[in-house]
């Protein structure tokens, strides 16, 4: 039983916004959903609850077409943040699990729960208007949880969160994967899928880039990490011309590099020493999924993407593979 | 593919929700207050008429082929007519009544239809001598002023039998004349001429329901739109199309506000209805016994209701789903106008329509455009109370709405399902045909 995205091609008239994507999203797991702006995220996820059609392909829950399962099998925590602005926190929530067929007591019984379990039961009466960011936020990961949906399909839920909340927030990912749900979310966030995802998609132009088990992904990655720290501050930025090296993590007298496959640490190590400068830290890396993202990318993710590729880049990519 | 979902429960809890909302809102309070004393202020505009008239000089015309008869008929006309009630003549007073000698008899009726004159009698010789007289009335069969001309009617042919009798002696006994009153409108009840109390009441009705409905096609129908809109701009939409089809959303919100719609209509209809129901008593409260019949609900038949109400549920269908296909393509509040002006406008033609034919005009246009479903909640509901409607003219133009409510809700679900994920794109037709090829 996984959520299984099967071939999908997603056109937008002359764009095509998913390009024969593929990849498999086990049960009972968080899944890290990793793609540039404009990779094709949001139309994936769009597709999965059948907002919008797919031109091919399909997806698939325990292996039934999403669009043959109830809505309710399914929570979204859109990217766009949105509730209605003038109803009273409890009666949004009360409303929208209604929509998937909670009765209302008990989804105002569910409301005050995870109210209490986010710490902020006192929003209940209050109009959506009146809250944080933050705090609509949380209200609208609850609008899509109250259900107790089997599958939660969030678009980056960890914006614009400060760190206790976006902490809240990782906690009761953590406990809805304890109770068995499957949780599918895009982030830009790295360090918050190695934290908590057992496996990645990494999707680059409405394709698949990489897809597995975390750890596997990050095995499979071509290039070394390297950390490297020098006794004088001020003296890192001579690394970024140096050929095969990239500064991943930049700072004043401690820098994290990418290297090329073709390059060895000892390299970095006997250019610094070249250069006369005194080496303070020096450590080989496990490859972070930043790293791997931007080796397979070539860009980081953060970073916006135009949709598809030209013509002419889909044919050298062809020549690649 | 799309899923297959029914549109209950998820279409009555939007409903719900809808109805809710807006009934609470202050706009809603607000504006429902302002709309019922407004009704309520229209609701006594026949009693202030009927104040207004009672200073207002009122012509009555005499054709008749005998000079001696029309100059009997004109003094009988001014002397019972303008008899003051105190039966002496208090200086300054103001005759209710000019009487005058008329033209033709076809010049004179077309007067009356046309309202420059209050009516015409016509007086014609009979074959056995005695006299025949037709009152053509701009007003109600049963009123003061029809009565009292009968009674000049009676005077003049008792003058003109002892006028005869004196030039021939054996002109034999008096024959009681002939009388028949014609009021001058043209409402029917089934092909049949329809009595002028109820004529009158079917106009002021008929203004009255057509304002109705153009307030609920034009107004509630941009509640519509503005939801749509706001939940679009507000981005709950991404929310909502996760949790139910568009289907469910578009019918649920057109529901839930045709509802509070028909609330603010019982709220603004009832206090004008007491009004209406008790203006005989107050009419007599100001204007003393003699105030005569007003113009009322009499003309207020069920059939007329079931009209009324058939017109607005299926014009509100009808205008409703193509308002929120109109708003789902609107990501900004501001755009909501650029959207919503063509629909006003072609509402506003059909209104314009509707109330000129109340009084006789348009008269092919508005047949034509009672069958068309954009015009007909208001042209077909005005001629259906003021003038003949046949019984299929009736059922072609409601069939023809019903069938376009169901079209336009085709049209307007696949419009939505596109245009409520779009955002950033200019509205406008184009902009609407494409979402609703593409309806995905």
């Amino acid at each position: 039983m996984s959520l299984v995205v099967d071939g999908v091609v997603k056109r937008f008239g002359a764009v095509t916004a998913l390009d024969g994507l593929s990849f498999e999203a086990p049960t009972g797991q968080v899944f890290g959903f990793l793609g540039a702006n404009g990779a094709g995220k949001t139309t994936t996820m769009r597709i999965a609850l059948g907002v919008i059609q797919p031109d091919a392909g399909a997806i698939t829950w325990d292996g039934r077409s999403t669009l043959d399962l109830p809505r309710a099998v399914f929570g979204y925590l859109p990217e766009e943040r949105g509730l209605y602005p003038r109803m009273r926190v409890l009666d949004q929530l009360v409303f929208f699990a209604g929509l998937h067929g909670v009765p209302a007591d008990q989804a105002r019984r569910r409301a005050r729960e995870w109210l209490e379990r986010l710490r902020i039961p006192e929003l209940a009466d209050r109009p959506a208007e009146e809250l944080s960011k933050g705090n609509q936020q949380k209200i609208q990961f609850l609008a899509a949880v109250l259900h107790d949906p089997e599958v939660l399909l969030m678009d980056e839920p960890f914006t614009g969160l400060d760190p206790v909340n976006a902490s809240l927030l990782r906690e009761a990912f953590l406990e809805l994967r304890e109770r068995g749900r499957t949780l599918v979310f895009s982030t830009h966030q790295m360090e918050t899928v190695e934290a908590m995802c057992e496996s990645v998609a990494i999707i680059d132009r409405g394709r698949l880039v990489v897809a597995g088990e975390l750890r596997e992904v990050k095995r499979a990655a071509r290039g070394r990490a390297l950390r490297i720290g020098f006794e004088t501050a001020g003296e890192t930025a001579w690394l970024d011309g140096l050929d095969g090296v990239r500064i991943v993590r930049p700072g004043v007298d401690e820098v994290e590099l990418a290297l090329d496959p073709s390059l060895e640490p000892d390299d970095v190590l006997a250019a610094a020493l070249a250069r006369g400068l005194s080496v303070r830290r020096f450590e080989v890396l496990e490859p972070s999924l930043e790293q791997l993202f931007i080796e397979r990318v070539g860009r980081p993710a953060g970073d916006e993407a135009s949709l598809a590729p030209t013509r002419a880049e889909a044919s050298a990519d062809a020549e690649r593979r | 593919m799309s899923r297959r979902e029914p549109l209950l429960p998820n279409a009555a809890r939007v409903a719900a929700r809808e109805y809710r909302e807006r009934v609470r809102s202050r706009l809603f309070v607000v504006s429902t207050v302002i709309l019922a004393l407004i009704a309520g202020t229209i609701a006594l505009g026949p009693l202030v008429i009927r104040l207004a008239e009672r200073t207002t000089v009122q012509t009555i015309t005499v054709v008749a082929d005998e000079p001696a008869v029309k100059s009997l008929a004109l003094g009988s006309l001014d002397s019972i007519l303008n008899l003051s009630p105190s039966g002496t003549e208090p200086p300054g007073r103001v005759r209710p009544y000019e009487i005058q000698a008329g033209s033709t008899a076809d010049e004179e009726v077309a007067a009356v239809e046309a309202g420059t004159i209050a009516g015409t009698l016509l007086v014609e010789r009979t074959e056995s001598g005695g006299l025949s007289f037709v009152f053509h009335t701009a007003g109600q069969r049963g009123s003061t002023t029809s009565q009292l001309v009968g009674f000049a009617a009676l005077g003049t042919a008792i003058l003109d039998w002892q006028s005869s009798g004196e030039l021939d002696p054996g002109a034999g006994a008096f024959r009681v004349p002939g009388f028949d009153i014609v009021a001058r409108s043209g409402a029917t009840e089934g092909g049949r001429p329809v009595d002028p109390t109820v004529a009158a009441s079917r106009s002021f009705l008929a203004i009255a329901f057509v304002v109705l409905i153009f307030i609920t096609l034009v107004i509630y129908g941009m509640w519509v739109a503005a939801g749509v809109a706001t939940e679009k701009s507000s981005r709950v939409m991404e929310l909502l199309v996760s949790a139910a089809s568009p289907e469910q959303l578009l019918v649920g919100k057109v529901v839930g506000l045709g509802a509070a719609g028909l609330t603010q209509y019982a709220a603004i209809l009832a206090p004008a209805g007491v009004i209406l129901v008790i203006q005989e008593l107050l009419a007599v409260v100001i204007m003393g016994p003699a105030a005569g019949e007003t113009v009322s609900l009499a003309g207020l038949t069920p059939g007329l209701l079931l009209a009324f109400l058939g017109y607005f549920v299926l014009g509100f269908a009808f205008y409703a789903v193509i308002y929120a296909a109109a708003g789902s393509l609107v990501s900004r509040q501001e755009d909501l106008q650029v959207v919503a002006l063509p629909l006003s406008l072609l509402s506003m033609a059909g209104y314009l329509i509707a109330i000129v034919s109340i009084s006789g005009g348009f008269d092919i246009l508005a047949r034509i455009a009672s069958f068309v479903p954009f015009w007909s909640p208001f042209v077909m509901l005005a001629r259906v109370m003021v003038s003949r409607v046949e019984p299929w003219e009736l059922a072609i133009s409601f069939g023809l709405l019903a069938a376009s409510v169901v079209v336009a809700a085709v049209v307007a679900v696949r419009v939505y399902r596109a245009g409520i994920l779009l955002y950033g794109q200019r509205p406008g037709l184009r902009l609407f045909i494409a979402a609703a090829r593409r309806g995905d």
